[in-house]
């Protein structure tokens, strides 16, 4: 039986929608709220009983098995929610339908736990937890706010610190609690029923954190080592002759201008110092009520230094005047530089001196290979090197300045961005290594000439939404699991500081983390406990705790495992795994990694779950990861990992970047674009549907079988939108799209497209402007009008994405598939 | 040649000699004791020069002298012989209407020092940088920018100005920077070497290709009019700069001094000029408001705890950076001077800044150096800007960039110069064995020069005994200055003097003594052995030749002192050189190391008149219905009755005898009746105005009152004739002067040694 019998109740979750074929709903265990404290004797009876007879009274999940060979998957299943975890009955204390986080904001690999190790490592299953927990907040997508716990009644589990959640069990007439995750019994807090602002007592089964998997708490001051810090921005800008050429200077200035109010600065305690750097740095000194700035040149790179004591730092109110004056004229000021050359290093050591004492973050902007002072690099990119095994080594730092610093910057809470502008090779591979380990991010503008409107309007855009991002500072995670479950390895933006504890000096939006799990003991409990607690201070001054908590129930099938496993989170997982791999060893093994673990999985599957015996023309999958092999198609044959000796390494890299930061929202996209037919969209795509919101047409497999001649195609990843045209595209729908007569006028290339006064236009424009907001992020993509017949290498970039597709030397879906089929057969 | 001849020669020739008629052999001229020299200022100034706007005519051979009065002319021939090397020399073709009634001024006798104008431009006008300290208090600060930007309208409009500030840091400020204030800043701590500096300044033309310079094209390098602008091009915005001038912002604890980087500071300076403008003339001026306590030249170290070193500590050896801050400033003074950039020195601070470790700074270069004890006072506004003063044509009295040098015929050698000068190494003929000074050399660097810029030079007879001249034969010296004028011409200033040789025991040596030179000359040689040998040895030193001396020109019977007696030119001298002992310049340890230094170097570069004032101060006596009166530097003058005016050059002092300063005290001078009170208390006043009136630096101008605290300062200079020792029998009235604390000799007591020496059979 399948799940739907039991769909009584839906909670706010991402829709799907309904007229997909062949696709079945997924659906969410719900229990209808019942009494609490019958519910709460129950369970003490359970607990007596003893874990072992509670699998006797448990229905395992039935495993649908679908065979992919010769079938084209259904794209549109990509973005479905994972597959529910069934937790016995009242697991929850309040039976709230929040009880479990948004997949958004943490999904695990699997949704139940194996009840051991050797079941796990028998399934060839990946336990992880990928997590964006400070993801932001769009009210336009329904998202709704998380939770706050105001009345500063933080209670905790004494012994393993967990805080208290909906799955905790009240005891002792409700005066203890027993924690889920070490079982010690804990005294309810004094105040926890009571309500301080109105005097009175209050409802314990309304608070938030026992409703709520994700819910923050306002933490009191033994939560703080020091008074909450100011936001705090330090621009290290490269003014070298190619950074002023490249208008970089201009735009980065003007946007900055341009994001004073924006910039979070709701306490007015935010501050900001500017470095500009060619040959020597040049630091401005901005004094409180001056109306212009003071240039002071450091040429000294060797061993860098302040060169004064204040007015360096200052704060964005006080000193508006002289930062306005300043930003007005940066790039002016740099006109005449012939300096050639960037003491980039030198500059982040200048910044880090000044914001080290307070914490907060250094943005880099760059327009050339750092070539002078501290951390100087040399332009190593050979193209020899590409498609071999020597590649990854273009994809790891060459210079040890960069991880050693950005150590040095998380111990004291500094946090680094890399925005990368250059016509040339930059190493995106070393320079990206500062915010890996500082919870920063690397921005990559690849030959970018403000000259270009679409050039200038992306940085600027992305840079003032990096600005204006409510970011939280002096950020810690924490993930705490039932006993039994161990952490065992990290893969995101931050500092491992300890086994549990990874550092970020600088929380921002949006960024994607994963865990990898292991069991150490075997799992008693029916059900498990995950949480992830995240300490910051907001930028407004505030110690607060998001504390996002996770239950999955146990099992000891190997079955059940399959049918839980989430593909989104694997995918995510095996990407986070796969760049690792290319650093450490070779593309091909990381490729390799992929399919392998596939196979190996599906092969699993095939023997222990399904029973079919010998070899096989089918290949098996469990319905729920039945688009597993094309992310994983898609994945290997993406740019951040693609076989092939033109990939220029700073764009492999960046691609790398983005691969271990993307949330699922954004990473799935990514890997495997969308797709649309825009000449023949149905009539209500491109327009706004009944939830104001703009109807995207249908997405399409990726596979050039779509394209027509005569027709008009999206393409897009998030980072990149093509807009493909047929050479045989109509005159009308060129003029109406393109204001242009006919398709022997229309240019190729990176465009803007005009909103014309007809409806095509209007629509294909919707289309465009949703797509660029339609995920959470910063990013603005580009738009290339792609012409079917012209410019090969645009052509050619943009039928990389259809991952379908046969290219090059790299196999089709089919061809991956038959491949992936062939290593279950050859291992069974 | 009588007491005033010597000044008429001076006035013409700026040269004054110690001996006007020379021994005629070399043993002769070592009995004669002080040795053959002279005091001669290049740039002395006179009215009557005419304007010589044409190249001066030179020998062809290696000897290059220039044709001058003292030459052999042939009219006909149209030919020269040079005296120096006996060279025959065609005049140059546009001579050819030479005759004896028409000839050049260069062979007039009245010519004997003449000045060219030379055709060659400088390429580059002065340049003056500005080095200010800015680790003092508000005040001092505010006062200093003040008199800083006074100072750029009395600099020539097209003069290149540059700025450097420094404290914790050395900044070096952008004048041509229009978008906002731009500076450079090194590390106060961090010793940068000169390269380093250049390429950080964007200096180094290696790593920047420039095109070939053309001769006679300007070369001002893009990079270098960053920094050193023409005063009329940044004007406004250097005056802004100043006027904004903040203090060392970097925090200063309660326990330390501030961290002041004078040494990186005058390091970034030197390197800018040296790779700017090498070889042309050009100032570096320090203002130091304390002592240098961070970096390479540190002179103390910033803890509070420990006080800057006094002469004791360094007789003791016992001081930690001296030896180190020394050599770093003496690397930087040799840098400076072969570039042919002076380097002023103006401190404004009660406490020591280091010049005794940077006096080379100063004395390599023949920059200012002057104190103060702070930049508030009138001291130090009207002493700098005294240096900035023009002459009537709107001039700067400066100097640049000059060489000196000497040729003599060939009886006479060069034995060296004493003064702010550095060794050019040119290995002439002229150059003898022995040296005093700066020898082994007859040229010389002399990167700055004023109208009162006076060397001393030394020679040596070397004609063998026995050998003796022609009776009668003379000898010349030529002094050949060349400078770059403050016009924007180098000028060559030639002065060319002959004396007569007599042989030995001729009367005529003797009468030609000039007692007042023969002393300064003196002087330079003591100070010039103080500043390598101990104190006593000295002293000793000096004594041996006074003893000698008059052995050899006193009259006296052996061994009856009562008999001894010194004609009119010698008279004197005895007294000056009692007066040159106890003097500041040779008894250091009532001074600061620093004070030392300053007097020396103002010694070392005056002319006979002041150095004298300042050897011996001058003491006049003003009392009611008597005239005013130069009365013995002697503690008998003071008298309760009189008004004394001492002046010792470094100051100008008032002193009321004890009834005087009851009267003033009592305002009779205000009272009907007491006119003639009155005009006596002005009368010193106007005379000390009048003193102050010409001099550079500025006397430090006390007043004060028998019994004051600060007539230490007459009692200081005053020979003890009346001391606490002396006895109350001696003098006890109040009219017999004043009995002064001192163990001192007086100089009746040193006589009395003198004489008793001088006759008696030992010839030590
Ligand atoms: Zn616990
Ligand atoms: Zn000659």
């Amino acid at each position: 039986p399948g799940m739907a019998g039991q769909e009584q109740q839906q909670p706010p979750q991402p829709q799907y929608p309904s007229q997909a074929p062949g696709y079945q709903q997924p659906a969410y265990g719900q229990q209808p709220p019942v009494d609490q404290m019958s519910q709460q004797f129950q369970q003490m009876n359970m607990a007596q009983k003893g874990g072992a007879g509670y699998a006797d009274q448990k229905q395992y999940r039935n495993v649908q098995t679908i065979n992919l060979i010769g079938m084209q998957p259904d794209v549109r299943g990509l973005e479905a929610p994972p597959p529910p975890a069934l937790l016995p009955p009242n697991a929850s204390v309040t039976q709230s339908p929040y009880s479990q986080p948004d997949p958004s904001y943490q999904r695990c690999t699997l949704n139940a736990m194996p009840t051991t190790q050797s079941l796990l490592n028998k399934s060839k299953l990946p336990l992880a937890l990928v997590m964006a927990p400070y993801r932001s907040f769009r009210e336009s997508d329904g998202d709704i706010p998380v939770p706050v716990v105001e009345d500063s009644v933080i209670a905790r589990c004494r012994r393993c610190r967990a805080y208290i959640n909906p799955y905790v069990k009240f005891i002792e007439g409700g005066n203890r609690w027993k924690c889920c995750m070490c079982g010690l019994s804990n005294e309810v807090p004094q105040l926890f029923d009571w309500d301080q602002r109105e005097g009175k007592p209050a409802d314990r089964w309304a608070r938030k954190e026992l409703n709520h998997s994700v819910v923050e708490f306002i933490a009191p001051t033994e939560y703080m080592v020091r008074p909450p810090q100011p936001p705090v921005y330090a621009f290290v800008i490269d003014v070298s002759q190619a950074a002023v050429q490249s208008g970089m200077v201009a735009t980065a200035a003007r946007t900055i201008l341009e994001s004073l109010d924006s910039i979070p600065n709701a306490d007015k305690r935010t501050k900001i110092a500017i470095i500009a750097v060619s040959t020597s740095l040049h630091f401005f000194s901005l004094p409180a009520g001056a109306t212009e700035a003071t240039m002071l040149v450091v040429p000294d790179l060797t061993d860098v230094f302040l060169p004064k004591p204040v007015d360096l730092l200052v704060n964005i109110d006080e000193s508006r005047a002289a930062i306005e004056s300043l930003l007005s004229r940066l790039s002016d000021m740099f006109q005449d530089s012939y300096t050639v050359g960037n003491a980039l290093g030198s500059g982040l050591q200048a910044a880090f001196q000044l914001v080290g004492k307070i914490g907060g973050k250094i943005i880099a902007l760059s327009a050339s290979l750092p070539s002078l002072g501290e951390g100087a690099l040399k332009a190593r990119d050979d193209p020899k090197l590409l498609g071999t095994s020597k590649e990854s080594s273009l994809l790891n730092s060459a210079s040890s300045f960069y991880k050693t610093f950005a150590i040095e910057c998380s111990s004291k809470q500094v946090s680094v961005d890399m925005f990368l502008f250059s016509a040339s090779y930059t190493d995106v591979a070393t320079l990206s290594a500062l915010p890996r380990y500082t919870a920063g991010q690397t921005y990559l503008y690849p030959g970018f000439n403000a000259s270009r409107a679409e050039d200038a309007i992306k940085f600027s855009t992305e840079f003032g939404k990096v600005l204006a991002m409510p970011i939280g500072l002096e950020g810690v995670i924490r993930v705490r699991a039932t006993r039994g479950i161990r952490l065992s390895a990290f893969y995101g933006n931050f500092f491992t500081r300890s086994t549990d504890l990874v550092a970020l000096p600088v929380v921002p939006l949006d960024q994607n983390y994963v865990i990898e799990l292991q069991l150490e003991d075997d799992l008693k409990a029916p059900f498990v406990v995950l949480q992830a607690g995240i300490l910051f201070t907001t930028c407004y001054g505030e110690r607060r705790i998001r504390v996002i908590t996770q239950a999955m129930p146990t099992t000891d099938n190997i079955g059940e495992l399959y049918a839980s496993a989430d593909p989104t989170a694997i995918a995510s997982y095996l990407t986070m795994k796969a760049v690792e791999k290319s650093m450490t060893s070779s593309l091909d093994d990381a490729r390799s990694l992929v399919t392998n673990n596939l196979g190996t999985m599906l092969s699993i599957y095939k023997n222990q779950v399904t029973s079919a015996a010998g070899a096989s023309a089918q290949l098996a999958v469990p319905d729920n990861l039945k688009l597993l092999p094309l992310l994983c198609c898609a994945l290997v044959k993406h740019v951040g990992l693609r076989e092939g000796a033109q990939i220029p390494p700073d764009l492999r890299s960046y691609a790398q970047a983005l691969l271990t930061t993307l949330p699922t929202q954004a990473l799935v996209p990514y890997i495997h674009p969308r797709f649309y037919s825009l000449h023949n969209m149905p009539a209500d795509a491109g327009t706004i549907g009944e939830n104001g919101q703009v109807i995207l047409p249908p997405a399409l497999n990726l596979t050039s079988e779509r394209l027509e001649r005569h027709g008009l195609f999206l393409i897009e990843d998030g980072q990149n939108m093509f807009l493909w045209v047929g050479h045989e595209a109509v005159p009308r729908l060129v003029q109406d799209v393109f204001d242009i007569p006919a398709y022997s006028d229309l240019a190729g290339g990176k465009a803007t497209l005009p909103v014309l006064d007809n409806p095509f236009s209007q629509r294909v424009n919707a289309i465009i402007a949703k797509t660029r907001e339609l995920r959470r992020g910063v990013y603005r993509p580009h738009l290339y009008i792609v012409k079917s017949d012209a410019e090969p290498a645009l052509r050619s970039w943009a039928l990389s994405l259809l991952v379908e597709d046969r290219m090059d030397h790299m196999s089709s879906y089919a061809q991956y598939l038959t491949t992936v089929k062939n290593k279950v057969n050859g291992s069974s | 040649m009588s007491g005033s001849n010597f000044e008429d020669v001076e006035d013409r020739d700026g040269v004054r000699f110690s001996w006007n008629a020379w021994p005629s052999s070399r043993i002769e001229a070592t009995r004669t004791v002080v040795p053959i020299s002279a005091l001669y200022t290049p740039l002395k100034e006179r009215d009557d020069l005419p304007p010589v706007l044409y190249e001066p005519v030179t020998c062809k051979a290696s000897c290059k002298a220039i044709l001058n009065p003292y030459c052999q002319i042939d009219t006909r021939g149209k030919l020269w012989i040079c005296p120096f090397c006996l060279q025959r020399n065609p005049f140059p073709p546009h001579y050819k209407d030479i005759s004896a009634s028409n000839l050049p001024a260069e062979l007039l006798p009245k010519y004997t020092t003449i000045e060219y104008t030379l055709s060659r431009p400088a390429q580059i006008p002065p340049v003056f940088l500005f080095v200010v300290d800015t680790c003092v208090d508000e005040d001092e600060l505010k006062a200093l920018r003040e008199t800083l930007v006074v100072s750029l309208s009395l600099l020539p409009p097209n003069a290149l100005v540059g700025l450097i500030t420094f404290g914790t840091m050395a900044m070096v400020h952008e004048l041509a920077y229009a978008d906002c204030p731009k500076s450079y800043v090194f590390r106060g701590s961090k010793d940068y070497q000169p390269k380093q500096i250049a390429d950080m300044l964007g200096l180094n033309p290696s790593s920047r290709p420039m095109a070939p310079l053309r001769p006679g094209q300007p070369m001002p390098a893009p990079a270098a009019a960053k920094f050193l602008l023409p005063v009329q091009a940044c004007e406004f915005q250097l005056t802004n700069i100043l006027e904004g001038l903040q203090r060392d912002p970097w925090p200063v604890e309660q326990d330390k001094r501030p961290l002041r980087c004078t040494g990186v500071a005058l390091g970034v300076a030197v390197s800018l000029l040296e790779s700017t403008y090498p070889g042309t003339g050009g100032r570096i001026m320090l203002f130091a408001g304390g002592p240098a306590t961070d970096g390479p030249g540190m002179v103390v170290s910033s803890e509070l705890r420990e006080p800057i070193r006094s002469h004791h500590d360094i007789d003791r050896d016992s001081v930690k950076h001296f030896k180190r801050a020394t050599k770093y400033y003496e690397g930087l003074a040799k840098r400076a001077s072969q570039n042919g950039h002076a380097i002023d020195i103006y401190a404004g601070c009660l406490d020591q800044v280091g010049l005794l470790e940077m006096k080379s700074l100063t004395s390599a270069t023949n920059g200012f150096m002057i104190i103060s004890d702070s930049f508030i006072t009138a001291i130090f506004k009207q002493s700098f800007l005294r240096t900035l003063g023009k002459d009537d044509q709107g001039f700067l009295k400066m100097g640049f960039n000059g060489t000196f040098e000497v040729l003599t015929t060939k009886e006479l050698k060069i034995s060296g110069v004493i003064g702010h000068v550095i060794s050019a190494n040119k290995k002439s003929a002229c150059v003898g064995e022995t040296e005093i000074g700066i020898g082994q050399t007859s040229a010389w660097k002399i990167c700055s020069l004023t109208p009162k810029t006076s060397l001393a030079t030394y020679f040596e007879v070397v004609t063998p005994a026995g050998q003796p001249l022609q009776p009668n034969q003379t000898g010349l010296i030529q002094f050949v200055t060349h400078y770059q004028h403050a016009s924007g011409q180098y000028r060559l200033r030639v002065t060319t003097v002959a004396r007569t040789f007599h042989e030995g025991g001729h009367p005529a040596i003797a009468q030609s003594f000039d007692q007042e030179a023969a002393a300064v000359l003196m002087a330079r040689i003591a100070v010039f052995k103080a500043e390598i040998d101990d104190g006593p040895d000295v002293l000793r030193w000096l004594d041996r030749m006074l003893i000698r001396l008059c052995q050899k020109f006193a009259e006296y019977r052996k061994e009856d002192p009562s008999s001894f007696q010194l004609s009119p030119n010698f008279s004197i001298y005895p007294q000056f050189m009692f007066h040159l002992r106890r003097s500041q310049f040779l008894q250091v340890f009532n001074n600061s190391p620093d004070e030392t230094a300053f007097y020396r170097h103002v010694l070392n570069d005056a002319d006979v008149n002041n150095s004298l004032i300042m050897i011996q101060p001058t003491l006049m006596s003003y009392e009611l219905d008597v005239e005013p009166h130069p009365v013995l530097l002697d503690s008998v003058s003071i008298r309760p009755n009189v008004i004394l005016l001492l002046d010792t050059f470094f100051h100008i002092l008032i002193f009321h005898g004890e009834t005087i300063a009851q009267w003033r005290k009592a305002n009779y001078q205000d009272q009907e009746g007491y006119e003639n009170f009155k005009e006596l208390l002005e009368a010193p006043v106007g005379d000390a105005q009048e003193l102050l009136e010409d001099r550079n630096p500025i006397p430090r101008y006390i007043v004060t009152d028998q019994g004051g605290s600060q007539a230490r300062f007459l009692l200081s200079k005053l020979n003890p004739s009346t001391t606490h020792m002396s006895g109350s029998g001696y003098g006890a009235g109040p009219s017999a002067g004043q009995a002064i604390f001192t163990d001192d000799v007086s100089l009746q007591v040193f006589m009395e040694h003198l004489k008793r020496l001088a006759v008696g059979a030992s010839t030590s």
